[in-house]
């Protein structure tokens, strides 16, 4: 994969677990798995895996079209909303929809920040005017293609960023160690590959992509009601 | 395909229209083409309209192709159920995927509310679904849909070739809802904590009502929410409210019981029906 030096620098600090945009505070319902039982160190390789074929093909479809619609100055305008509403019609769990759409504006405006790049502003402006959400794979996904990197890295990068703040999120959830944590990271990377390209074999309608996790989407349901919240998601 | 395949191949649609007129709801059959079959519409209070839909082949059969089209004209309150479980057969080799399509419109001020018995898919079956709902201002939508493993009784679970089950509801063209699920059980494992989990029925319910203010959907999640905390038992049932992008909310249940799901679904909509319309819900006449 031939990647601009810089674009690739830039990638792995947009890509860190570290980005100052309020990741860790979320679980994405994980909590609600974990406070029920219902998630056990023993199934998370399993559970990620599929999480990886189910939530990770819809983000990597939605961050795709986005990469490809900032290339696309004459219809940006009119499609950036409806990209974002389209995703936010999908997250029919109200935390997680929330928790994507604040992770996804934070990073865009850390973005814009620190590059001067107008079609980001335009993103902003365009979502802050309607009240829309930008979600966090649309966002990754704009600011991959703006700043050069390759659609293939970028697609990598946001679903292996994915991965690592769930586990992340496990790690202060479940008796998870760090070796144990790099371990299932690190053997899921081939899972990560297979979505890309499963994703990437999709049209991009937008109109049927399926995913099925009712259990994980209930957790994020029944969050708000957890008597001991470490996460806001 | 061979030849008798192709033969016993059919393609059933049903295309309703309801109006209000002179204080009562009021049906058009305007295409009924077999296996799909409506008889008549009963009249409920509030000028309503209740709707028996019926499959006279007793379920649906591999390489049906299926259609349902309902307008739910301005002002009319429609009531639409199954007459029994939707079974879906076992596919014979060689016979496509059966599929039903369904596209559905609520005028301003109309109310729909769609209230079937489970689907149940046969060990051998598959089934591709999709319908499209489109809601204008101040339509109104209760519409549920439970999905049972197969048929439990005989100790047949997720024994189904392929169920693909996807539902768009928009509202004044703005998508609201999506859900596209393609469920292969000898693929990929629905008993997985990102799927299922233990549980092995599922069922979602839409609850919609254009044009409220955003704030009275919050405030509904949380009294249902108490309703969900209620009626969920660890282990057997699991209840979730969630407020959607706009103009509604969903109520999810996991359970290991398809009976549990049909009385919290009853439970919900008489008291979201109260909330958002200051009425009784009414169940259609039928044993539960």
């Amino acid at each position: 994969m031939q990647t601009d030096s810089l674009a690739f620098l830039r990638l792995l600090q947009l890509a860190d677990s570290a980005l100052p945009i309020g990741a860790t505070a979320h679980s994405f319902g994980l909590e609600t798995l974990a406070a029920e039982g219902l998630l056990r160190v023993e199934q998370l390789e399993t559970f990620l895996h599929d999480y990886l074929e189910e939530t990770g093909m819809l983000e990597s479809i939605f961050c795709r079209l986005a990469y490809r619609l900032a290339a696309q100055p004459e219809t940006f305008a009119d499609r950036w909303l409806a990209l974002n509403e389209q995703l936010s019609a999908y997250k029919t769990a109200r935390e997680s929809r929330v928790a994507s759409a604040t992770l996804g504006r934070r990073f865009l405006q850390l973005v814009a920040g620190l590059e001067q790049q107008p079609r980001i502003q335009q993103a902003l402006h365009l979502s802050k005017e309607a009240r829309g959400d930008i979600h966090y794979s649309t966002a990754f996904g704009m600011v991959g293609s703006i700043l050069e990197v390759a659609e293939a890295a970028t697609m990598l990068a946001h679903l292996q960023q994915v991965l690592v703040g769930l586990v992340s999120a496990c790690q202060r959830l479940l008796p998870l160690g760090q070796s144990q944590a790099s371990g299932i990271v690190w053997r899921l990377k081939p899972t990560i590959l297979a979505t890309i390209d499963r994703s990437a074999a999709v049209p991009l309608d937008a109109d049927d992509i399926p995913v099925f996790t009712p259990l994980l989407d209930l957790a994020s349901m029944r969050h708000p009601t957890l008597t001991t919240r470490l996460f806001i998601s | 395909m061979n030849k008798q395949l192709q033969a016993s191949k059919v393609r059933g649609s049903l295309r309703l229209a309801f109006h209000y007129d002179d204080q009562q709801t009021r049906m058009k059959v305007c295409e009924q083409q077999p296996p799909l079959k409506v008889v008549r519409a009963f009249a409920l209070p509030e000028g309503g309209a209740l709707v028996h839909l019926h499959n006279l082949s007793g379920g649906v059969l591999g390489g049906d192709e299926l259609s349902m089209h309902v307008e739910v004209g301005s002002l009319a309150y429609v009531q639409l159920t199954s007459a029994s479980a939707t079974r879906l057969y076992r596919r014979q080799t060689g016979a496509a995927a059966a599929a039903q399509t369904n596209a559905i419109q609520v005028r301003e001020g109309g109310l729909l509310e769609y209230l079937p018995d489970p689907l149940i898919p046969f060990a051998g079956s598959s089934y591709r679904q999709h319908t499209h709902i489109e809601l204008a201002h101040d339509a109104g939508l209760f519409w549920w849909e439970t999905v049972a493993p197969g048929r439990t009784a005989r100790g047949e679970l997720f024994q189904y070739e392929h169920l693909q089950l996807g539902l768009r509801i928009s509202a004044q063209g703005r998508p609201l809802a999506i859900e596209c699920l393609k469920l292969e059980p000898q693929h990929h494992a629905l008993s997985s904590p990102a799927r299922l989990g233990p549980y092995s029925y599922f069922c979602s319910f839409y609850i919609c009502r254009v044009g409220l203010t955003p704030e009275r959907w919050p405030d509904l999640e949380r009294e249902l929410d108490a309703l969900a905390q209620e009626l969920s038992r660890p282990g057997e049932i699991s209840w979730g409210v969630s407020t959607l992008t706009a103009h509604g909310l969903l109520v999810r249940a996991l359970s290991c019981q398809g009976r549990d799901i049909t009385t919290g679904l009853l439970a919900f909509w008489q008291a979201a029906k109260l909330a958002l319309y200051g009425k009784d819900a009414i169940p259609p006449r039928k044993v539960y």
